[in-house]
């Protein structure tokens, strides 16, 4: 056995590869190939208006387009120092619960678990073990049900623009909403007893770099311009208008992706890297969750972040009521969008979309026009630590067998849930 | 009567239409049942790459030398390939830098590694294989998905709405943002089927769903202009979806 070529990675969004060379029983190279076409968004974006640039850089990805709408326009606001309105802010962060359970749900229930059940997809999974699935479809459906509530729609979300909303939703619907979330409650500790009870997944172990938002009251996906970075022992604060610290983006030959590493170490983003960074989140029922799940933070095994993405699927229902409930107890206005006026200047902006850190960062001329752009996906950062988790779960794999590494190889990527429309670079500052 | 055996491909994109097939969530199932589907690599990692198709539903356009060859595979396999989205229906976002060095652009973006790499101009489906229809949309309507699939199981030929936009956004009583708000609207030259969801929502429609068969743009652009919206401004918009288009 010499090279494992997996040539197309099923159940992931875009397209990607794995391929690993040995000499004898050393692994001399893996690469995580990402092949997706580039789209090269920057030539059009570059002289765009101000007010295009987030329906266009939405299209970068829609399973995370709420995250990239939405980091757009406080990339925008922060360049022209536009103030929206708290209840704008609670709006917005509702739409990030909402896109967190759809991914979520989508990512653990029709990607992820078959895996660990050894079916090749859920419609499969769906004939012997029906509740299952149904169950994601459930959870799935609420998060695009709050996507549509709040964002006009759940792929591609045009209700949210440049200083708040087009339609702020009316009271009505926010009481539908909260009785839908409710229902949810029940559904995302179901999820708990779904991943609880899979077959432990232990390929590789490693020690981590994790890097997430530190948001103000450690619970938000959009609050907040600081990186934290932790490891066993060590941690590190980046603020965003330094974020190249944290990106170090490389080209390189066999992805269109580039990587990143933070001192020279790659890092891991994600749901598990949001845990290790504020594991004060996890309290109550939660608390209660990862005991069930034997988690322990700071993990060693990648394979931990699809345990990580079910605590947040309880964390996201919770969030998602206290929302509602603020906004329903605050009473909803009608606001209008807060006027923006463009002036020359740049705007970095980083969120935690569903796999992990996005920054978006643009330079503007003094008429709004963007005179360059960058913008850094989860699965690029993530890109050089699965090749590392890759490559160490060959070293650690007892068995020679190819089909066995395989699979295993497979299945560590998938739990990274990498988005490779998302990871290939499209904009680039000069 | 066997199922038809059915394939979703996704080409350079963002996956939104196959995200919105997976969207039908509480219809998924269902409409799984009435057909084969037989490759769908998103969702399923057992797949038959080379059977014969009933029906191939394509999203994304063609960006590189391989995203050709793969769907020229696609057609020799289906008995009817549908475009599923803008992006395959238009050439969508990534088709605004036609015209533009490509060379170059890889790198501006990638360094000198850049230049290795396979990435070609973007094409709509129409331009590389005879497509059989469209579904268009960014994303594509859930519910469109669901009557295609219905009409298709009967031997149907969908079909989609042929107005603009402004004739949805009317029969819900908007306020016109074009004509009494003075905003820059693509409403009247798209192809409606959206329920005027933007402008509902007191937002302009972007023209994320391609123009209309019938198209005026150059009464709209007329009108704009004399609303005091510079040409090149207007002429952008229009490209963002559709570049062939409308407005050169």
């Amino acid at each position: 056995m010499n090279t494992i070529v997996i040539d197309h990675l099923a159940r992931v969004e875009g397209h990607g590869g794995i391929t690993v060379e040995m000499e004898g029983d050393t692994v001399t190279n893996v690469r995580f190939d990402v092949f997706e076409g580039s789209r090269l968004l920057e030539p059009l974006l570059r002289g765009r208006r101000y007010d295009e640039v987030a329906t266009i850089l939405s299209r970068i990805c829609a399973i995370c387009s709420v995250a990239h709408a939405l980091t757009s326009l406080k990339a925008t606001e922060l360049a022209f120092g536009v103030r929206v309105s708290p209840q704008t802010e609670l709006l917005r962060e509702l739409m990030y619960r909402g896109e967190s359970i759809e991914s979520h749900a989508l990512h653990l229930f029709l990607l992820a678990v078959p895996d660990y059940l050894n079916y090749p997809s859920a419609t499969a999974l769906a004939v012997d073990k029906p509740a299952a699935v149904l169950l994601g479809l459930r959870l799935k459906k609420l998060g695009n049900l709050i996507q549509e509530t709040i964002g006009g729609r759940a792929v591609h979300p045009v209700n949210a623009v440049l200083g708040g909303f087009g339609r702020v939703p009316a009271f009505d619907q926010l009481i539908e909403l909260r009785s839908a979330v409710m229902q949810g409650m029940t559904d995302a500790d179901a999820a708990i007893d779904v991943v609880a009870s899979l077959p432990a997944a232990d390929f590789c172990h490693s020690d981590t770099l994790y890097a997430a938002l530190r948001s103000p009251n450690l619970d938000s996906y959009y609050a907040g311009d600081e990186v934290m970075v932790v490891s066993k022992g060590s941690r590190a604060i980046i603020r965003a208008p330094e974020y190249q610290e944290l990106t170090n983006e490389k080209a390189v030959p066999h992805s269109h992706a580039k990587h990143s590493t933070f001192r020279g170490s790659p890092f891991m983003v994600g749901s598990l890297a949001r845990l290790s960074v504020n594991p004060r989140r996890l309290t109550g029922r939660l608390a209660v969750a990862v005991k069930r799940l034997k988690l322990v933070l700071p993990a060693d095994n990648p394979m931990d972040n699809n345990k990580a993405q079910a605590l947040e699927l309880i964390n996201d229902v919770e969030r998602a009521l206290e929302l509602i409930e603020q906004l329903l107890r605050e009473g909803v206005k009608d606001e209008r969008p807060v006027p923006v006026h463009p002036r020359a200047g740049t705007g970095t902006a980083i969120t935690e979309a569903p796999r992990g850190l996005l920054i978006h960062s643009y330079t503007y001329d003094e008429e709004g026009r963007v005179v360059s752009a960058d913008v850094v996906t989860p699965t690029a950062l993530n890109a050089a630590s699965l090749e590392l988790h890759l490559r160490r779960a060959v070293e650690q794999c007892p068995e020679r067998d190819e089909a066995v590494i395989s699979k295993r190889l497979q299945m560590i990527a998938r739990a990274y849930d990498p988005c490779i429309s998302c990871s290939v670079h499209l904009v680039r500052k000069r | 009567m066997s199922k038809p055996t059915v394939g979703i491909f996704g080409l350079t994109g963002c996956a939104g239409d196959q995200l919105v097939v997976l969207n039908c969530e509480d219809r998924l199932l269902d409409v799984v049942a009435l057909i084969d589907i037989r490759d769908f690599l998103m969702a399923s990692s057992d797949n038959d790459t080379a059977c014969a198709l009933d029906i191939a539903l394509v999203e994304g356009a063609v960006l590189s030398k391989r995203d050709a060859e793969t769907l020229l595979a696609i057609r020799k396999r289906a008995k009817t390939l549908v475009a599923l989205g803008t992006c395959a229906v238009w050439g969508g976002v990534a088709a605004m830098d036609r015209g533009l060095d490509r060379a170059k652009l890889l790198e501006e973006v990638y360094g000198e590694v850049g230049c290795g790499y396979d990435s070609t101009p973007a094409q709509a489906l129409h331009e590389v294989v005879k497509v059989d229809f469209n579904i268009t949309g960014c994303p594509i309507e859930k519910e469109h998905f669901i009557a295609a699939v219905g009409a298709l199981l009967n031997g149907d030929t969908p079909l989609y709405p042929e107005y603009p936009v402004c004739t949805e956004c009317r029969m819900r009583e908007n306020n016109c943002l074009l004509i009494e708000h003075g905003e820059l609207c693509c409403g009247p030259i798209t192809a409606a089927g959206c329920n005027a969801r933007c402008p509902e929502l007191r937002v302009v429609c972007t023209g994320c769903r391609g123009p209309i068969g019938d198209a005026n743009p150059s009464s709209l652009l007329a009108t704009l202009q004399e609303r005091g919206f510079e040409r090149e401004r207007i002429a952008a918009r229009l490209r963002t979806f559709a570049p062939e288009g409308i407005v050169q």
